[in-house]
């Protein structure tokens, strides 16, 4: 099996950011801690689990960005996988998920993988969208939200199961090649183990032009980031941690709640 | 450019599911502004009997469409493109059109917005909201490139009843093939009541708990409480600290008590959409900027860890 995993690099949930002059891009402080996205992360364990049960197998990890997405990379390497390859981007200007599938369609090509694994959505940005277009790109099916799969290689293909809105389950079986985006659930990703990243440390991470026709496509474009909508005008408790503590408690007390 | 609209519509049983009636809303909204067309787009497998709206409808049938399959839907929304050639194309942001949606978008290279939750005119000019950042701002686009796909978050737009009337009805007979999905199989997952559904305050723990050691501070703080039960988010019945039957969300519980208390939760839409019928909400989380606060009634800006346990002494005192 000739494995693909499409990882994304995001900010730390609490990283300071400010808005640019142009009110369309978010810059994020330069000691912000960046992570593998948690739903590639399960991503690069499905492919980690195939490889140890189907004989000749391999996995690359690929990821746009900048050289700081490198260590998202080494992680993967740390976990398992075999060779990285940073399609190189340098703009912080988030792209468009159209162009980001056509950078990774444009690599695959003659490379043949038999699947292709991301996650459901990066948790940033929450598009959800480069594992399906990926697809369409390369003409292959697709499926999201996968939480289970067995992988046939005798009639090369794969039975999946995707979770559906309100507890439904839908089970289907596709031909191979296909891609799979996976919702967090499906399994538990490891720790990278000692001997890996040991070996890791001497693997290169390849680095991969982008064409750059591909950075000036116009799709959506982003421009302005305003206040969110406020579901419920509610009240910020202030004071040192006790006062906090007391004023909580006389409010729910109030209110008959404790 | 015409701004002609295409709505997919997801129905069962001859009725038009609650989401795309939200569909319906947002479409009038750009159809107003733009005094354009609007086409109803339905995939099946039996012809069906819907009386004709005040849109036009395109029913699209073939055996293979009795069940949501990526690969049908997929050619049937591409036959619709083919027949109205819509600049716009509206799909439901749930596990159907979020499965199908980007890659029809691809194939017809057009810009894509996924879980649009509001549609903002500005200076005669729309623009597609959707949240970001982990929920912390919202994002607004301009579609530059047609035709447009968008996916829309379920319950963003209020429910609009289509009146009966002058639509143009076409039944296309689709050669629809399935080459590459078989086995197509639904099941349900049982859903067991729990005292989460009776409780009178839901205590829940998201992954700001850090460790699962500390479910005991939570377990302690629902004690405070009588009728209490305590929940967790998604990522928290992943990690195995609770078990699915108590996730709080769009894939788990959506629950309704007097008193829903958030502990170290970030306040994503996914799990919003479970809690936000609460009475009233109390949300702890050091991150004065994470969007569980902007959900909340009160709000407690401190560390869970050092918090919790004050306000256990309080309620001993007490
Ligand atoms: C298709 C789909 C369906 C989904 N369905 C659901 C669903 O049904 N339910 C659900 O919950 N999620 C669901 N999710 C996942 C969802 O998108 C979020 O990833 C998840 O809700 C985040 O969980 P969290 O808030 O516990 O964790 P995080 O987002 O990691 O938030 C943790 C929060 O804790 C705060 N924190 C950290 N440490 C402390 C501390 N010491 N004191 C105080 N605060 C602290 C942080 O500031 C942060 O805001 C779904 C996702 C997808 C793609």
């Amino acid at each position: 099996m000739r494995i693909l995993v499409c990882i994304k690099q995001v900010p730390n949930q609490d990283a300071k950011y400010a808005i640019n002059a142009d009110n369309n891009g978010i810059i994020y402080d330069d000691n912000t801690a960046y992570w593998i996205n948690m739903y590639d992360e399960h991503a690069i364990e499905a492919a980690l689990q195939i490889k140890e049960s189907i004989a000749n197998s391999s996995i690359d990890i690929l990821s746009i960005g900048p050289k700081r997405v490198e260590s998202a990379i080494r992680r993967s390497l740390e976990m398992g996988a075999d060779y990285g390859y940073r399609l190189v981007y340098e703009g912080e200007v988030t792209l468009s998920p159209s162009i980001k599938s056509q950078m990774i369609a444009e690599f695959c090509e003659g490379r043949e993988y038999d699947l292709i694994i991301t996650g459901v959505m990066s948790e940033d940005m929450m598009s959800g969208q480069v594992g399906p277009m990926l697809a369409a790109r390369l003409d292959i099916p697709s499926a999201t939200a996968v939480m289970q799969f067995i992988i046939n290689t005798e009639n090369n293909s794969i039975w999946l199961e995707r979770e559906l809105d309100g507890g439904l389950r839908g089970s289907l079986e596709l031909k191979l090649p296909v891609l799979i985006t996976v919702q967090s659930g499906i399994n538990r990703p490891r720790y990278p183990s000692f001997s890996n990243v040991m070996r890791a440390k001497k693997s290169e991470i390849i680095e991969v032009a982008t064409s750059t026709h591909l950075h000036n496509l116009q799709y959506e474009r982003l421009v302005d980031i305003p206040e969110p909508e406020v579901g419920r005008q509610g009240i910020k408790l202030t004071g040192s941690l006790s006062e906090k503590a007391q004023a909580l408690w006389e409010l729910l007390h109030g209110k008959s709640l404790i | 450019m015409s701004n002609d609209i295409m709505i997919v519509c997801e129905h069962k049983d001859k009725e038009f599911l609650p989401i795309t009636k939200e569909l319906f809303h947002c479409a009038n909204l750009l159809a107003k502004h733009y005094k354009s067309k609007i086409t109803l787009l339905m995939p099946t497998f039996v012809p069906l009997e819907i009386a004709c709206p005040e849109y036009d409808l395109m029913v699209v049938d073939s055996p293979y469409l009795a069940e949501y399959t990526c690969e049908g839907w997929e050619q049937a929304a591409l036959l619709g493109v083919e027949e109205v050639k819509p600049d716009i194309i509206i799909i439901a942001h749930s596990s159907t059109g979020y499965d199908y949606a980007p890659r029809l978008a691809a194939k017809l290279d057009g810009s894509c917005i996924s879980s649009v939750s509001a549609i903002e005119i500005r200076d005669d000019k729309v623009f597609y909201r959707r949240s970001g950042l982990y929920g912390k701002l919202d994002l607004l686009y301009d579609a530059v490139k047609r035709p447009l796909v968008i996916t829309v978050l379920p319950g963003a737009f209020p429910a609009y009843e289509p009146l009966g009337g002058e639509g143009i009805c076409r039944n296309i007979s689709a050669d629809i093939k399935l080459k590459q999905t078989s086995k197509v199989e639904y099941s349900l997952l049982d859903i067991i009541d729990t005292e989460l559904d009776y409780a009178s305050v839901v205590v829940a723990a998201g992954r700001g708990i850090g460790k699962e050691e500390n479910l005991d501070l939570i377990k302690d703080l629902a004690s405070c409480f009588n009728r209490s039960a305590v929940a967790g988010s998604r990522i928290v019945c992943d990690k195995g600290w609770l078990p699915y039957s108590s996730q709080i969300g769009i894939t788990g519980k959506k629950v309704s008590p007097p008193l829903y208390i958030a502990c170290g939760i970030s306040g994503s839409a996914q799990h919003i959409a479970g809690m936000k019928e609460a009475k009233m909400v109390v949300s702890i989380n050091w991150d004065s900027e994470a969007a569980i606060h902007r959900y909340s009634d009160i709000s407690v800006v401190e560390d869970l860890v050092k918090f919790i346990p004050e306000f256990i002494r309080k309620c001993e005192k007490t």
